[in-house]
C-alpha cells in the first residue's frame, strides 16, 4: 500500500497538467441538459468522449447506461467499477452553458454531477498520463435515472444484469472534497397528494383546502415519536400546491423521506404515516393518497473495512479532511449487493443544487488523485476476501 | 439570380467532423492554423473558448498551431484569464506601436495578421457561450479540403440568452435582416446567398486577408465580404452551418450604432466601386436620443470610418514575412 500512497502527491501535478482535457469533458457533458428520464443526449456525448479517449470497449447496457471498459492485465481478477450518475434536476429549458472563470466553473448541475461525469470520462486520459495500468478491468459507468423519481433505476439495472462478480466500486460525486460515504440508511421516499374535485358541491359545508389538509398531515407526522435507536428521522423535503393567492387550494403535494438505520423501523414509520393519511382522507372526504417513489435497504461497510481504511489513509496522505455521512445513492445499491463500495467527493463549491452552482477548479486535482489512489488500492487486493 | 453557389459552397459542420482527416490533409499540404480571439471585457466567456479549442484541437488533434488573444484594453480580467488558460495575449496598442493606435474589433483582427505566423487564420468572437470545437474545425474544413476555397464564413441558428438562465429559441441577427440583407439585395443580389454576412466567425488564408483593407470597427465583416467578392469572386467563399450559437443579447441602441457603421462601410464601398455617386457629405456621428427628466437629450457617437490598408502594404509586415 505504501508504494502507491507515496506516489499520490506527485499525481496531483501530473493530473493538473491535463487540466484543459478534464475541464473540456466536464463542460461538454455538463452543458447537455439531462433531466431524469431524459438523459439520452448527455449519454451520447458521454459515450463520444469516452470513445475518443481510446477505451477498449464502449457501449450501452440494456437499460442505456453508457459503459466503457479499460481492459486489465489479469484474466481472473473481477472488474472494478467507477460510476457517476448523469441525470440532473434541471429541465431542458434551463441555460446549461457554463461559465469558466479563473478558478471556478459555474452553471446548473456542475457539482451534481457534471464534475463527476466529466472526471469519469477523463479517467482513460488520466491513467495514460500517470502511466497506470491495472490488473482488473476498469468499468466506467455513467448511470441514468438516478435522482428523485428515477429511484436509482440505472445502477439497479446495471448490477442486476452484470453477470460476473465485482471486485469493488467507487461512486463519484462533484462535492465536497473530503466526502466519504460508506453506509446508507434504510429509506423510503414518498409523496402525499391531496386533490379536491373542483366540480363537487361544497355549499352545505366548508370547502376543504388542500394545503391545510397537508398541513394537518404534517402536524400529525411531527407528533410521531421516533426512537433514538435505531436512529430514525422523517424529512419533509418538498411541498407544492395551490393556484393563486385568493383561491382555496384544490391540490397540494408533499414530498418526504423516512431514513433509519433499520429497515424494519423505516417500514413501521411508513405504516404510521399511511395511517395518518388514511385517517385524514376519511375525515375530510377528499382524495388523499400516499405513494412510494423510492426505497432503499440500510447497508454499510464497517469503519474498519479495508476499503474505508485505505480511503482514509489516502485522504490523509493528500491532506484531505474526511467527512462521512450516510448516502442514499448508487452506493446503496452496490452495498446491498454485497459489493464493497464508497462514494467520494471531488472538489469544493457552493450553491450545490442551484442554477448558479459553482465548483472550484484547484481542489479538483487532489480529488482526482484520491480517486486514483482508491482504484489502485482496490486493484492491489484490499477488497478481496 | 443564379443560386448555384448556395448549393455548391454551403456546408454543414458535420461534413468536417472527421478531424483526423483534416489533420492529415493539413500536414500533407504543410499548412499551419492560427486562432485569433479579439476581446474587450470578455472575462465570462474567454476561458471556455481557449480551453475547449486547446483541449480538442491542439492536445487531442494537432489541428490548431496558435491561439492568440488580441485585446482592445479590457478593464476586467480578460487578459489575465486568457493567459492563465494558455493563450498568447497581446494588447492591440502594443502591436505595431509606431502606427497610430485605433480601438476596435477590426483593428484587432488586422493586427493579428502581424502577430500570428500561420497560413490560415480563424477569427472567432470571444462572447460565444456555447463554444464547441466545431466552430474552428468546420470553418477550416473547406479551406483544407477544397483547393478553390480561400475564405469560409459561419452561419447558424441564433438563439439569444435572455434573463437569468433562459434561452429564447429565435431572435438575433436583426442587423443582418434589417440592414445588410436589404442592401445586398439592392446592390449585390448574388451575395444574399450568404446566410449571415455579419457573423463574427470566419476563417481564411493569409494570402487573402493580407491583401484587403480592414475597417477598425464593426464594418469589418461587411467590407471583408465585399472586398473578397470583388477581388476573387464568390467561388472562393464557402459558408458553414454551425447549428447554433448562443451569445449575449444587445439592446436596440447598440444594434443601431452597429447598423450605422455597417451602412457607412457599405456606402463607402459602393461609391468606391462606382456603383453609386452619393454626391453629398456623409456624416460620422450617430445621434440617438434619451428622455432625461422630461427632456430629450442626444447621445452622440462619433464613429470615424477609419480603415487599415491591406497589411501587405505595411513595411514591418513585409519585413517579418520576408516579402520583397
Amino acid at each position: 500500500m505504501q508504494t502507491y500512497l507515496d506516489k499520490l502527491p506527485s499525481f496531483v501535478d501530473a493530473i493538473k497538467s491535463i487540466k484543459a482535457t478534464i475541464i473540456a469533458n466536464i463542460v461538454f457533458i455538463g452543458q447537455v441538459p439531462a433531466p431524469t428520464f431524459k438523459e439520452k443526449k448527455r449519454t451520447s456525448v458521454f459515450m463520444d468522449r469516452l470513445a475518443e479517449s481510446g477505451v477498449d470497449e464502449c457501449s450501452t447496457d440494456g437499460y442505456r447506461n453508457p459503459i466503457a471498459i479499460i481492459r486489465g492485465t489479469s484474466e481472473t481478477k473481477p472488474p472494478i467499477f467507477v460510476v457517476a450518475h448523469l441525470d440532473t434536476p434541471f429541465d431542458a429549458e434551463t441555460d446549461h452553458n457554463f461559465t469558466i472563470k479563473e478558478n471556478s466553473i459555474k452553471g446548473p448541475g456542475i457539482l451534481d454531477n457534471s464534475v463527476g461525469a466529466g472526471v469519469l470520462a477523463s479517467l482513460p486520459e488520466i491513467f495514460r498520463k500517470l502511466n497506470l495500468c491495472f490488473k482488473s478491468d476498469i468499468v466506467l459507468a455513467g448511470v441514468i435515472q438516478s435522482m428523485g423519481n428515477g429511484n436509482l433505476r440505472g445502477i439497479r439495472h446495471l448490477l442486476k444484469t452484470w453477470a460476473t462478480p465485482i471486485r469493488g466500486a467507487v461512486c463519484i460525486e462533484g462535492g465536497d472534497l473530503g466526502r466519504i460515504n460508506y453506509y446508507s440508511y434504510g429509506m423510503i421516499r414518498g409523496e402525499i397528494d391531496c386533490d379536491i374535485p373542483a366540480a363537487k358541491e361544497w355549499e352545505h359545508q366548508f370547502k376543504p383546502n388542500a394545503i391545510l389538509i397537508l398541513n394537518e398531515v404534517i402536524n400529525q407526522i411531527l407528533r410521531l415519536s421516533l426512537p433514538q435507536r435505531p436512529r430514525s428521522r422523517i424529512v419533509i423535503g418538498k411541498i407544492s400546491g395551490g393556484f393563486k393567492h385568493g383561491t382555496i387550494a384544490y391540490n397540494a403535494k408533499l414530498g418526504f423521506e423516512i431514513q433509519s438505520d433499520s429497515d424494519k423501523m423505516v417500514r413501521a414509520i411508513h405504516n404510521d404515516i399511511k395511517d395518518i393519511v388514511d385517517g385524514i382522507g376519511h375525515e375530510s372526504g377528499v382524495a388523499l393518497n400516499i405513494k412510494t417513489i423510492s426505497n432503499l435497504r440500510a447497508s454499510k461497510l464497517e469503519y474498519n473495512h479495508p476499503l474505508v481504511k485505505s480511503a482514509m489513509a489516502i485522504m490523509e496522505k493528500l491532506n484531505i479532511q474526511p467527512a462521512s455521512d450516510p448516502s442514499e445513492s448508487e452506493l446503496s445499491i452496490f452495498l446491498s449487493n454485497n459489493i464493497p463500495a464508497i462514494t467520494l467527493g471531488i472538489t469544493n463549491g457552493k450553491n450545490y443544487h442551484l442554477e448558479n452552482a459553482e465548483m472550484e477548479i484547484e481542489p479538483m486535482f487532489k480529488g482526482i488523485a484520491q480517486l486514483i489512489g482508491v482504484i489502485m488500492a482496490i486493484d492491489s487486493g484490499i477488497c478481496d476476501e | 439570380m443564379n443560386n448555384n453557389w448556395l448549393k455548391k459552397n454551403t456546408f454543414h459542420h458535420s461534413e468536417f467532423k472527421d478531424i483526423n482527416r483534416l489533420v492529415k490533409e493539413k500536414t500533407r499540404k504543410n499548412l499551419t492554423i492560427a486562432l485569433c480571439l479579439p476581446t474587450l471585457n470578455e472575462e465570462k466567456t474567454i476561458a471556455k473558448e481557449i480551453i475547449i479549442i486547446k483541449s480538442e484541437l491542439m492536445t487531442r488533434y494537432p489541428l490548431v498551431d496558435e491561439i492568440v488573444v488580441i485585446d482592445s484594453g479590457s478593464t476586467d480580467n480578460t487578459r489575465k484569464i486568457a493567459r492563465e488558460y494558455g493563450a498568447e495575449v497581446y494588447k492591440a496598442n502594443d502591436i505595431l506601436p509606431d502606427l497610430e493606435a485605433f480601438k476596435g474589433k477590426g483593428e484587432n483582427l488586422w493586427k493579428a495578421l502581424y502577430i500570428t505566423n500561420s497560413d490560415i487564420i480563424v477569427y472567432l468572437d470571444a462572447d460565444i457561450k456555447n463554444i464547441h470545437h466545431r466552430f474552428v474545425y468546420a470553418l477550416v474544413g473547406p479551406l483544407i479540403l477544397f483547393d478553390n476555397i480561400k475564405f469560409s464564413k459561419a452561419f447558424y441558428d441564433r438563439p439569444i440568452a435572455i434573463g437569468k438562465s433562459k434561452i429564447r429559441p429565435t431572435g438575433g441577427g436583426r442587423v443582418t435582416e434589417l440592414v445588410i440583407r436589404p442592401l445586398l439585395s439592392l446592390f449585390f443580389p448574388e451575395l444574399t446567398q450568404i446566410m449571415q454576412p455579419l457573423s463574427g466567425e470566419y476563417a481564411g488564408y493569409r494570402e487573402v486577408f493580407e491583401k484587403i483593407p480592414f475597417p477598425i470597427g464593426y464594418g469589418v465583416e461587411t467590407s471583408m465580404i465585399l472586398d473578397i467578392y470583388e477581388k476573387w469572386g464568390l467561388d472562393v467563399i464557402a459558408q458553414v452551418d454551425l447549428d447554433r450559437r448562443v451569445h449575449r443579447n444587445q439592446d436596440t441602441k447598440a444594434l443601431g450604432r452597429m447598423a450605422f457603421v455597417i451602412l457607412k462601410t457599405f456606402f463607402n464601398r459602393i461609391e468606391k466601386l462606382g456603383i453609386v455617386n452619393l454626391n453629398t457629405e456623409i456624416f460620422d456621428e450617430m445621434i440617438q436620443y434619451n428622455l432625461v427628466r422630461n427632456e430629450y437629450k442626444p447621445d452622440i457617437f462619433k464613429i470615424q470610418g477609419v480603415e487599415r490598408p491591406p497589411i501587405i502594404e505595411i513595411s514591418e509586415y513585409r519585413k517579418k514575412f520576408n516579402l520583397t
